[in-house]
């Protein structure tokens, strides 16, 4: 029989954990910057027309920046998971609770990437609109935001995963 | 091709090589990597922010000076972010110490690793943030030359644009709490 061991605690295991966040907070930022720059721009164009409709024309500046929240508390769960090795140097953390966490960021900021260029089209394009014809506004309310959401959710499951190379061998 | 019993008849990959490549490159140059970028990028997406908006800023004022002083409150926003960047690259170099002998323990690969991401995320953040409050700090130059009651309600857009800075220093504080060498 072929005798084929990996480490199930390897030193580099906290890299792929610590990508993870990195993954989930920059690329949320990227997409809720994008909403909130591309929203901000037809909100200050439409404003020139129709002042008193700029306040509520906020919504899609809000929820692109709901995205970059999002991505705060993807990124908060996993680094409070990666656990530093024990009082004899040994790492506890596994490549399997690794690997998770790389793909819950991964997860949550690139969805958090694609709803926040999503918003921010359909926000510019929607409050230059609404400007123009108020009956529009529930049109605008927008629906990828829930795009978003999906990543956060999936990114929540996939965190839960972990496995301790503790002394008892929990889980 | 076989090697010597086994019985599958071919050789299987070595994945453990794949769980040491992070391995290949010493922490000190992660954790230097990671102070170098936070600085780099911070102040890269403040000067992109800065020069959007002061080139509509100054175009727009040609026609309307008195925006000219209020307006510069979105390069200032600008220039918050790369503060962040430069007071998490001083609190990162302060944690860079040499390791005895450069026997690293796997503290010391966990320190490099947290460094080197928590100044990816630091300077990532702050780019990103830094363009958007600068795109947006244009538009509300213009918007308040034809316009001068837009000015606040435009300043709120750019202030969830800044909020974006805060989070990526908020994460790069709390993942390098537990980092040091030696």
């Amino acid at each position: 029989m072929a005798d084929i061991t990996y480490e199930t605690c390897p030193t580099s295991a906290p890299f792929f954990g610590f990508m993870g966040v990195t993954a989930a907070l920059c690329f949320a930022n990227i997409g809720a910057a994008y909403g909130t720059a591309k929203s901000g721009v037809g909100i200050s164009s439409m404003g020139v027309m129709n002042p008193q409709l700029v306040m509520r024309n906020i919504i899609p500046v809000v929820m692109a920046g709901v995205l970059g929240i999002y991505g705060l508390i993807v990124a908060v769960i996993i680094q409070g998971a990666i656990t530093t090795p024990d009082n004899t140097g040994a790492t506890v953390y596994s490549s399997f609770t690794g690997y998770a966490h790389l793909s819950a960021g991964l997860c949550c900021g690139l969805s958090g990437l694609a709803a926040g260029m999503a918003i921010g089209i359909v926000g510019d394009a929607g409050v230059r609109a609404v400007g123009q014809q108020e009956r529009l506004f529930v049109g605008m309310i927008l629906i990828a935001e829930a795009l978003g959401l999906y990543g956060l959710i999936v990114a929540l499951i996939l965190s839960q995963q972990s496995y301790d190379c503790s002394a008892n061998g929990a889980r | 091709m076989s090697d010597g019993g086994n019985p599958f008849g071919y050789e299987f990959m070595n994945f453990q090589r794949l769980l040491d490549i992070p391995m290949d490159i010493s922490p000190y140059n992660y954790a230097a990597t990671g102070t170098g970028l936070a600085i780099a990028l911070s102040v890269v997406g403040a000067a992109w922010g800065i020069f959007i908006t002061g080139a509509s800023l100054l175009g727009g004022a040609v026609k309307e000076p008195r925006i000219r002083t209020k307006n510069l409150i979105s390069v200032i926003f600008c220039e918050a972010v790369a503060i962040y960047g430069i007071i998490l690259s001083i609190i990162f170099s302060g944690k860079l110490n040499i390791v005895a002998g450069n026997a690293f323990t796997n503290a010391d690969w966990y320190s490099g690793f947290a460094i080197f991401n928590g100044g990816l995320t630091v300077g990532g953040c702050n780019l990103v943030c830094g363009i958007c409050v600068g795109i947006v700090g244009a538009a509300c130059a213009l918007a308040d030359a034809q316009k001068p009651e837009l000015f606040v309600k435009i300043l709120v857009v750019e202030i969830f644009g800044s909020a974006l800075g805060l989070f990526g220093v908020i994460i790069g504080i709390v993942m390098t709490t537990q980092a040091k060498f030696g």
